[in-house]
């Protein structure tokens, strides 16, 4: 009677804890309908106080540089043509009087200055204002723009089949909307000519959009994959929906409470329920797991008996692998980028909310609903039963002999990866993260093969003297360095005030090549600005130098955004600032394509720090837990494995860290850590209960080993689906992830378990 | 086309005009009172030209200039104060009355040699200043059809605003309005808009005198708002109708310095 009362009771409180769970739920998902705001602007994941970033922006202010978006029109039989000259010039006006474009931000053979020298002296001209119709016309315009470097080879290819029309924007201005529109207003003029759209802003929309976008599609198969998986693993429907429930309803909660909080969804925060999926299901198995086990060994046992036993046994380990793995993602909080941050908390905060969900949500489910029991014939069950117990059995037993091998494979596979890590590489390159015969990646090496290049950085002079960058010495230095930066391959061209000193030198000089040069006298390049801002629009020069001569702006064009050139071009130039310092003027870097490379640096460094942080912390509190030091060193054995491993092989197959990648290794914590701690804990149950370590060893591997391999197996499944995602960085992002739930796996159940065995912890004291 | 000829001191005489009768004026009779305001023959004086953009960085160009009308042609000729890395750089205009395109020179010292100089057109600007050649010359009212908006006081002047729309239809401005004084047909404000029809520029007079019985601008801003960009320009010792010699306007006579 009294039974019968508690049950009831246990069933309404049961009741009363899903429902409250599923309220909580459906509000959170409310507030994520109503508030979620995508932050797709890159300048927002930047921290905006560090000094790189700040200096950039100022000096971006100062010279108004912004990214460029480049639409190449091509006509194989070469551009000089009434047609295709009227529509370099329909363009041009046409991106002019789009709202979002400054008129001066639009740079063409249309609104190109030419300085010539005319029978009179200098003269500065549109290269055309209606279009040339005759062919002496067009044959003088041709002429004229062969003469002048500044154009030819910059935005009229030098095999004359290709023009460029470049559209700087602000990054703020870019939206999907933006994007499209630029698409579609390109496409109009397509034939005869061929046009295509290339440059920064395209790519980084490209990437911002994508990648979510794919990931939308990505994650719902992932995620039956992983339902299928779960329910050929533990045979019960009603298991396999309380375990991801809990998984889904921690993710929700995650994101809700970010859309409580106001926080925005960055690009990295998709990879939130990655994490969560990959982490959240183990608390779900491990305890259906050892439920299995229970019932196995106890037919007869009723519910409240069945679940009451799960969480008496199972409390701790789920406990602390939530606790060590939040606290894992709660050292992300030291890093300098904002989005990494919150990635960080709200992992952690969906962690912990899992435990508490395995541990509420699971045994409420399993009172309502009931658990699964095997309906097979005790037969049929015991002699399953029998087969994985002798797998494991064999497993555990063959691991111990083959001892020397574990040891030396373990060592072998840690000293080749850490050979690999030396050569991991960071790669900031936004092109990288597409396919090589994609529209982007095409169109990109278009451009790059006619001009000077798709990607830039800006070298920033700057000095306190008012006039310091017409000095003649510091213009020749300037030369100098343009000239030996370009002779790198994968330097296009440069450009700075020295271009327009040299130009006007020679015009001046009737055109004498032998004038290309710079003047050795100030009063000489002061006075050809001056002409200079006379004849044309001076607007153009306050690209290349301010207003009082103090700072001077020298961009550099790339045919890359690999940081691997854009640092092999940054070596060049830091050879010239100690030159520069001796006259006194500062070097400093600006633009986006610096900005992404410090950005990504930012990154990467602040996940190894963390990453090494949360090694430390995981072995103090994993002490802690077992009372034992070197329990705290045996359970980190996985997590080091894992991530050694990942890196060494990033380094050996050259794939490059970049975002994505550098934040799977926070997966290794995650999962590294799970495995070790339910294995530990099992094995330090089993031998106080037996004092036997054959046993102890048979039965953990049977217990624990079993439910880590299922775990280890759902989530492998899972995440292989992402193979199949047209967006490479999810891609690699499936296959590391897979690849990391293997080695953690592999690395729990033989070297952590031998060393384990070995240490003889658990059983020195009671001997 | 008269352009060089009006530069500085002259900058403004589009905007000067001599007192009308007291009859309510149409649009066209008030900008051709503006028009007719007299204005010296000979003048001459220093201009400080101020250049600010956005950022508030200023630069500040020093010069000495003589204008001198010959009938057929007038000619402007301006030397270089300062920065002294351009001192005694010159530069000199010939307008011409019949239509023909501007003669400019440029006298380089560092090179030591005259140069002709040309640019595109009209609506290139002067000196890399917010006015625009063809803002500093006088346009003829009859290039624009005017109409009268309203009266207006504005700092402290009973004004009548006037509306000018081109008669060209490609030309730089869509229209522009005019703040003129009543009393003494003096514009002191005019706003530009550009070929979207969106405001372009704001031109103020700060300040101005009667010198020799002719109205003188003394100081005048120019804003572009798109731009966030201002030209000042600042007269001083201003001397009108005193002789200037003809070979002061020479080639020869602008690497001499004045």
């Amino acid at each position: 009677m009294k039974n019968q009362i508690n049950t009831k009771k246990l069933k309404l409180y049961s009741w009363l804890v899903i429902l409250i769970t599923l309220a909580i739920s459906a509000w959170f998902a409310w507030e994520l309908a109503g508030n979620a705001r995508m932050e797709t602007d890159l300048d927002e994941y930047m921290p905006k106080d560090h000094p790189a970033f700040v200096y950039s922006d100022m000096a971006e202010d100062w010279f108004n540089i912004k990214d460029g978006i480049l639409i190449a029109i091509e006509n194989p039989e070469g551009i000089y043509n009434p047609g295709t000259l009227n529509k370099i010039k329909d363009i041009t006006k046409a991106l002019q009087d789009m709202e979002t474009i400054e008129d001066a931000d639009v740079t063409s053979l249309y609104t190109a200055d030419n300085i010539v020298s005319s029978e009179y002296g200098l003269d500065v001209k549109a290269f055309y204002k209606r279009t040339p119709k005759s062919e002496e016309e067009l044959t003088e315009l041709r002429e004229l723009v062969i003469a002048n470097d500044m154009v030819q080879g910059r935005i009229v290819s030098d095999d004359e089949t290709v023009a460029l029309v470049v559209a700087s924007i602000t990054d703020s201005v870019f939206s999907m909307q933006f994007y499209e529109d630029i698409l579609a207003f390109a496409d109009s003029y397509e034939g005869p000519e061929n046009i295509y759209v290339a440059g920064v802003p395209i790519v980084e929309g490209t990437m911002a959009y994508l990648g979510p976008k794919d990931m939308k599609k990505m994650v719902p198969i992932v995620i039956v994959v992983i339902i299928l998986v779960l329910y050929f693993v533990l045979r019960s429907i009603r298991h396999t929906i309380s375990t991801l429930a809990v998984v889904l309803i921690s993710t929700i909660w995650a994101f809700g409470l970010m859309a409580v909080l106001g926080i925005s969804i960055y690009a990295v925060t998709i990879m939130i329920p990655v994490m969560l999926i990959a982490i959240g299901v183990a608390d779900g198995i491990h305890l259906y797991s050892h439920l299995q086990l229970f019932l196995d060994e106890h037919p007869g046992a009723t519910v409240k008996e069945v679940i009451s036993d799960m969480i008496h046994n199972m409390w701790k380990p789920v406990v602390m692998t939530s606790v060590t793995t939040a606290v894992g993602f709660i050292s992300l909080l030291t890093s300098e980028v904002l989005p990494i941050k919150y990635f960080g908390l709200f992992t952690a905060f969906g962690v912990l909310m899992a435990m508490i969900l395995s541990l509420v949500f699971i045994p409420a489910f399993g009172f309502v609903f009931g658990i699964s029991r095997k309906k097979k014939k005790q037969q049929a069950k015991a002699e399953k039963h029998s087969f994985t117990e002798r797998l494991a059995n064999n497993f555990a037993l063959a691991t111990i002999r083959h001892k020397v091998f574990v040891i030396s494979a373990t060592v072998i596979l840690l000293g080749v990866s850490i050979f690999g890590i030396q050569k991991v590489w960071i790669n900031s390159s936004f092109l990288e993260n597409f396919e090589r015969d994609s529209n982007i990646v095409l169109t990109d090496a278009f451009v790059n093969k006619h001009f000077g290049g798709t990607s830039s950085i800006n070298v920033i002079l700057e000095s306190e003297d008012k006039d310091a960058m017409i000095r003649p010495e510091v213009e020749k230095l300037i030369d100098e360095m343009q000239t030996e930066v370009e002779t790198l391959a994968l330097v296009g061209n440069s450009f700075s005030i020295s271009d327009y000193i040299r130009r006007m030198n020679q015009v001046m000089h009737a055109d004498d090549p032998a004038f290309d040069v710079i003047p050795d006298s100030q009063e000489m390049i002061a006075q050809y600005l001056l002409l200079y801002e006379m004849s044309g629009d001076p607007e153009n020069i306050w690209k290349v130098v301010d207003y009082d001569y103090r700072k001077a702006n020298v961009t550099i064009q790339l045919k890359s955004d690999n940081s691997k050139d854009i640092n092999q071009a940054i070596e060049i130039l830091e050879k010239y600032r100690a030159p520069f310092s001796e006259l006194q003027v500062e070097m400093n870097y600006a633009g986006s394509g610096y900005k992404a490379l410090v950005f990504t640096d930012l990154i990467l460094t602040g996940q190894i720090k963390s990453l090494l942080l949360s090694i430390v912390i995981i072995i103090i509190l994993l002490a802690l837990m077992f009372r034992k030091v070197s329990i705290g060193f045996i359970g980190a054995i996985p997590v080091v494995l894992t991530a050694a491993i990942s890196f060494g092989v990033m380094g050996l197959f050259n794939i490059s860290l970049s975002t994505t990648t550098a934040l799977v290794s926070s997966i290794a914590i995650g999962i590294g850590i799970d495995y070790a701690v339910h294995f530990i804990e099992r094995y330090k149950i089993y031998a106080l209960q037996t004092r036997d370590k054959g046993l102890t060893i048979r039965e953990t591997m049977h217990h624990s080993g079993r439910a880590i391999a299922f775990n280890a197996f759902v989530v492998i499944m899972g995440f292989l689906v992402l193979l199949f995602s047209v967006f490479p960085p999810n891609r690699s992002l499936g296959a590391l992830v897979s690849f990391n739930m293997f080695i953690s796996f592999i690395a729990t159940v033989t070297i952590m378990y031998l060393v384990l065995y070995k240490s003889n912890i658990f059983f020195k004291n009671k001997k | 086309m008269k352009t060089i000829q009006n530069l500085s001191i002259t900058v403004l005489v589009i905007l000067l005009g001599f007192t009308q009768g007291f009859a309510q004026m149409n649009g066209q009779e008030i900008m051709e009172a503006v028009y007719n305001n007299p204005s010296g023959e000979n003048i001459q004086g220093q201009l400080e030209m101020r250049l600010i953009n956005k950022q508030g960085d200023t630069r500040v160009r020093e010069l000495q200039q003589f204008i001198k009308d010959e009938g057929e042609v007038e000619k402007t000729i301006m030397f270089f104060l300062s920065p002294a890395d351009v001192r005694n750089t010159s530069f000199m205009n010939w307008s011409y009355n019949d239509g023909r395109d501007d003669d400019q020179w440029i006298y380089l010292p560092a090179l030591k040699r005259v140069k002709r100089i040309s640019s595109d057109s009209k609506s290139d600007n002067f000196m890399g200043s917010d006015f625009t050649y063809d803002d500093l010359g006088d346009r003829h009212p009859s290039d624009d059809t005017h109409k009268l908006l309203g009266e207006e006081v504005f700092n402290g002047y009973d004004c009548y605003i006037v509306e000018s729309i081109p008669k060209d239809k490609d030309y730089m401005y869509s229209k522009t309005v005019t703040w003129v004084i009543k009393e003494n047909f003096i514009g002191i404000k005019r706003d530009f808009y550009d070929e979207d029809g969106d405001l372009l520029k704001i031109l103020q007079i700060k300040k101005f005198e009667k010198i020799s019985g002719y109205w003188v601008i003394l100081n005048t801003q120019m804003h572009n708002v798109q731009k966030d960009h201002r030209t000042e320009m600042i007269f001083s010792e201003v001397k009108l109708d005193q002789p200037i010699p003809s070979n002061k306007f020479t080639e020869r006579s602008m690497t001499l310095g004045r």
